[in-house]
């Protein structure tokens, strides 16, 4: 067929009015307000170039279209679904027709077992469609939760996000905020006014600094939209497509030799003294990227994703260089949800351990640690994947057992050789055990000092655990990487 | 402006280590608290002069309490 026999078919009616539909279904529209891309922009800038596959382009609610673009891309090589909400419609309000749209892209990437990234800016439920709108956000939750057993599920929030919006974030694994113009919130400043009086701010309401530091509903906050993009196809580089997938290997890489050479001298002899765990991660793990989760909410705990060996693995450590490294209720909830994240998809959880205990106290307990707590003991308790935990300085009390103990289901639980594994630290245990012979000492001072020396050496030198096989074994710092490496290789390896 | 640099956890206050009119630059060590066994560091927020000791060693303070307060002259 010539040029000019094409050029002719093209004018046929038919031909001419499909093209008329793609051309108005497709035409730029300026993002709004604080806005800097369009959701199609933003779809494109999230996957592969020119990979993206919208599903039914032409489908519409009312003359305009749906209010969210849905299809498949692929990220590094890899299939993902996206869902873009379209603030350029209707605010992006999740319609009856919207919500038909987004439950069959979940379905799609359910049934071939894709993940799949929600970039969110909807105002909430489409007034008009009223129980047709709020019935269809309902299904959306199903499914979410639905495809919390099969995918990951990551969402972005590039406006502001209210009702079924924000909930279903938080029905999602790991949420990403854009400083500025992200929100989440159950309504906004007009109607939390109208309803309770309160005036605050939409900042104030669900901005990025409230919900990545003090609420914990989103966990990582970024400075834009292509870096919310940018760290999304970050985060999906460290998970598989789905559970039971194949883990995205990298190639080893030994850690950096001057923090392997560090390693030995990280942690202080003083148990008082603070450090930074992250020079501990250094000398242990693959050099090269991590990707942190919550950085700046309870960041007595960390959650973070790294690699050993070229293996995505996910780490739960202590901070003593944050409020000294307690737990407790928000730490606690951080960290179950991360292991609870890492044991449904089958990254293996690698634990270090350095904690004064749980933080007690009116505060605490009014926030319900008790139950908070128990969230973490559940969490490595129902574990699938390999816990591996580490004891790198103290771990006392009930915290000790929360930290990924062998008595809660780890594979392997190391000590250093400075460990402590006590009820209780020296201080404490021996004013009460000895309390008696303090009160009638000349010195007691000296003597409680003496008694401390004795608890430390005879009840909470970490051979106490190991000769009982509590520990499995007590190792210097530089035998840490290859301990875990070889735990690694057989937990991990193909049944025979 | 003065900002304040303030506890992160319920504490004792251990030792306040900076004197009212000491120049302090970001990152230096102000004061210590002692809580779990543990002496938690408090971090001057920015640079600036030490204005106001706001705590006594020994006295308790909340998680929020200001510990010193530093003003946005230019420090050490």
């Amino acid at each position: 067929m010539t040029q000019l026999d094409l050029a002719a078919l093209d004018a046929t009616p038919h031909r001419s009015a499909l093209t008329q539909r793609r051309r108005d279904r497709m035409a730029h529209v300026e993002p709004r307000g604080a806005r800097q891309h369009t959701a199609r922009q933003r779809v494109e800038l999230l996957v592969d170039a020119g990979s993206f596959v919208e599903i039914g382009p032409l489908r519409t609610a009312d003359g305009k279209g749906t209010g969210v673009l849905t299809g498949w891309g692929r990220v590094d090589g890899r299939h993902v679904v996206v869902i873009a909400h379209d603030a350029a419609v209707a605010s992006g309000a999740i319609g009856a027709v919207f919500a038909d749209a987004v439950q069959k892209a979940q379905r799609l990437a359910i049934d071939r077992g894709f993940p799949i990234v929600y970039l969110n800016d909807s105002g909430g439920a489409r007034v008009p469609d009223g129980v047709f709108a709020l019935h269809g956000c309902g299904v959306i939750f199903a499914l979410n939760v639905e495809a919390q057993r099969r995918v990951p599920q990551i969402s972005v929030i590039l406006g502001p996000c209210a009702g079924a919006a924000a909930y279903s974030p938080a029905l999602t694994d790991w949420t990403i905020m854009v400083k500025g113009h992200g929100h989440m919130f159950l309504t906004g400043p007009d109607i939390v006014k109208a309803a309770t009086g309160e005036d605050a701010t939409a900042d104030e309401i669900g901005g990025s600094q409230l919900h990545t530091v003090t609420s914990g509903v989103a966990h990582l906050e970024v400075e834009d939209e292509a870096a919310a993009l940018a760290e999304t196809r970050r985060l999906l580089s460290f998970l598989p497509s789905h559970a039971g997938a194949p883990m995205p290997f990298a190639p080893p890489a030994e850690p950096d030799q001057v923090a392997v050479d560090a390693l030995p001298f990280v942690v202080p002899e003083k148990a008082s003294v603070v450090f930074d765990m992250n020079r501990v991660l250094d000398g242990v793990l693959d050099a090269g990227e991590r990707f942190e989760l919550m950085p700046t909410h309870a960041p007595s705990i960390l959650t973070v994703l790294g690699r050993l060996d070229g293996r995505p693995v996910g780490i739960v450590a202590n901070q003593p260089g944050a409020r000294g490294g307690i737990l407790d209720a928000k730490a606690s909830v951080k960290a179950a949800r991360f292991v609870e994240f890492c044991s449904r998809f089958g990254l293996p959880v690698l634990t270090f351990v350095d904690v004064p205990g749980f933080l007690p106290g009116t505060v605490e307990e009014g926030r319900g640690v008790i139950t908070h707590g128990a969230k973490l003991l559940k969490a490595y308790i129902e574990s699938s994947a390999p816990v591996l935990t580490v004891v790198v300085r103290k771990a006392y009390g009930g915290a000790y057992i929360a930290m990924g103990a062998k008595s809660l289901g780890a594979d392997f639980q190391w000590a250093w050789s400075n460990a402590e594994i006590a009820v209780m630290g020296p201080g404490g245990a021996v004013t009460l055990l000895h309390r008696r012979a303090l009160a009638a000492a000349d010195d007691p001072v000296a003597l409680r000092d003496e008694l401390a020396a004795q608890y430390r050496e005879e009840v909470a030198r970490p051979y106490v655990a190991a000769e009982s096989g509590i520990v499995d074994d007590v190792i210097v710092p530089e035998e840490t990487r290859g301990r875990l490496a070889d735990a690694l290789r057989m937990l991990c390896a193909d049944p025979a | 402006m003065t900002t304040a640099a303030r506890a992160d956890i319920v504490a004792n206050v251990w030792k306040i280590v900076v004197r009212e009119g000491d120049p302090v630059a970001a990152g230096d060590e102000l004061a210590v608290l002692e809580t779990m066994k543990m002496e938690i560091p408090v971090i001057a927020p920015s640079g600036g002069h030490v204005v106001r000791i706001c705590v006594e060693e020994g006295q308790i303070v909340q998680e929020g309490d200001p510990v010193v307060e530093i003003d946005g002259t230019p420090g050490a």
